[in-house]
């Protein structure tokens, strides 16, 4: 490893009211923190923590669609959730790049999900009952994926930020092929409205569950508004999607899963029921509808994937070799 | 060990042929010809890419502007070894990312830092990297069709492709889609 090079971290950097200040400072003048710079070290374990949260969600977030790729109804939609499994793939890709800039290594992210230890997004263990859950989960699910991380482009360190703006750029044709999936549905025969008000219904709860605990609930939003890593708090975001979805999921004809949902007029807002946070709690714990499939699978992946590994390797020692002087 | 993680390597791309090479991200690989391949599914899915350079991520020395002053890199700036060519990519924008912007001859990693400082002095750089060009694997011109230009037809990939903000409209003002 090269001096100072990117791959280096001084992880035991002596913290002093001094060089905190600094950094604050530069956060409040909209400058971004790179690999390098001092930074405190509950700043990097904080972004750490969320950093590889997503990236597994990323990954994770591939299985339920995946398992629909088979099944789609024509050639199209097939080359299209192709695209967008393909798409979460990379996504992973481009988060694990950016926890590995403070220090995390992928080895131990990797470990840490395949062996059940690892956090990651609560939606992804539901199950994808019907075709009508694909276009519900692009609407939905990446909407409110999307409004997250338009927040997170914007958040002060470098390589999470530029992560999030790629990412941002290709989830917007997440969200519309979803989008334009729902409408069709809604306006088709009856066996197709009936399918969509369905996936509705079933996904209308756990996506307002993604936006995580109320601000109330999250003890770690005040250090992440005040070092810039969030902007904005999880109810304020829910609240703008929820304004965003139902008058259009109203007008397609979709009946929402909330008998007291009404809008305020003085707040300008949709107002939902209570959300169940027993339910998001136990799902998030590992007591879900399919958490158990879902880590199977990813553990089948990933030891199917060995061979591969192997040859690689075998090759790369191979040219190696053959590379040497006699 | 094979079930291990492989060397990082830095990922570049260079959009248009007149433009300078762009920082992407990382991809883990067993050798350099195979971060080419990974590079490519995971950063080039979409238009545009002219060319590729992935460089192990060990032989980048940076150094942010904060650590520009910092004496500690600048005194090991004396080195002995033999010159040769290292590239110099630099950020100019909170914003943005590192992009090429030329090429210095050294003895030594810090001495080519050293040198990138004092040769381009006419934009507030935020952070530098320097790298030999010894380290870069490049994309071969021959294979940017074959590489890059099938994703110019997957139209679908595009957020364009999808014209729900009209259809809405429609269905808000009428109730229906239109015929
Ligand atoms: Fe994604
Ligand atoms: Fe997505």
């Amino acid at each position: 490893m090269y001096g100072a090079s990117v791959d280096d971290f001084d992880l035991d950097q002596e913290e002093n009211p001094e060089q905190l200040a600094n950094f604050e400072a530069r956060i409040a003048r909209g400058e971004k923190i790179e690999p390098g710079d001092w930074m405190p070290s509950e700043y990097r374990r904080q972004l750490i923590r969320m950093i590889s949260q997503h990236a597994h969600s990323e990954v994770v977030g591939m299985l339920p669609e995946g398992a629909w790729i088979t099944k789609a109804p024509t050639l199209r939609r097939k080359l299209i959730l192709i695209a967008k499994v393909q798409d979460e793939a990379g996504h992973g890709q481009y988060l694990y790049h950016a926890a590995e800039t403070l220090g995390a290594t992928r080895e131990e992210m990797l470990d840490a999900l395949l062996e059940g230890k690892a956090k990651y997004s609560s939606i992804f263990n539901y199950p994808t009952l019907t075709w009508a859950d694909i276009g519900t989960i692009g609407w939905l699910v990446d909407g409110a994926a999307i409004m997250n991380q338009t927040m997170l482009a914007r958040c002060s360190y470098g390589p999470y930020s530029r992560a999030m703006v790629r990412i941002c750029m290709e989830e917007n044709f997440h969200k519309k092929q979803g989008q334009e999936m729902v409408i069709l549905l809604s306006q088709g025969t009856p066996d197709q409205k009936a399918m969509i008000q369905d996936a509705i219904t079933r996904w209308w709860w756990p996506t307002l569950m993604m936006f995580g605990p109320h601000d109330s609930d999250s003890p770690n939003t005040p250090i992440l508004q005040k070092w810039g890593i969030k902007t904005r708090s999880n109810d304020e975001l829910r609240q703008d999607f929820i304004n965003q979805l139902v008058p259009d999921l109203q007008a397609l004809g979709i009946t929402l899963p909330d008998p007291d949902l009404h809008y305020d007029d003085e707040s300008e807002n949709w107002i939902t029921g209570p959300i169940d946070w027993d339910e998001f709690w136990r799902v998030i714990k590992g007591d879900g509808p399919v958490n158990k499939e879902r880590m199977a699978a990813r553990r089948k992946a990933h030891d199917d994937g060995l061979w591969v590994r192997e040859a690689l390797q075998a090759y790369a020692e191979k040219q190696a070799a053959e590379a040497m002087p006699a | 060990m094979t079930d291990t993680q492989w060397p990082r390597f830095m990922v570049f791309q260079q959009s248009e042929l007149d433009e300078p090479f762009v920082h992407n991200g990382t991809v883990h690989a067993p050798d350099p010809e195979m971060a080419l391949m990974n590079a490519r599914d995971v950063y080039y899915r979409r238009p545009k890419a002219e060319a590729m350079w992935v460089v192990p991520a060990e032989s980048i020395f940076s150094v942010t502007l904060e650590e520009q002053t910092s004496k500690e890199w600048q005194q090991e700036a004396e080195g002995a070894g033999i010159e040769k060519e290292f590239h110099v990519f630099a950020k100019f924008s909170h914003q943005g990312q590192c992009e090429q912007i030329g090429i210095v001859s050294a003895n030594s990693h810090e001495a080519a830092m050293r040198l990138a400082i004092e040769t381009y002095t006419d934009k507030q750089v935020l952070w530098w990297w320097v790298f030999p060009s010894d380290a870069v694997m490049a994309s071969e011109a021959e294979d940017t069709s074959s590489m890059y230009d099938p994703s110019l037809e997957f139209d679908y990939k595009s957020q364009a492709a999808y014209p729900v903000v009209t259809m809405m409209r429609q269905i808000h003002a009428k109730g229906k889609l239109e015929e």
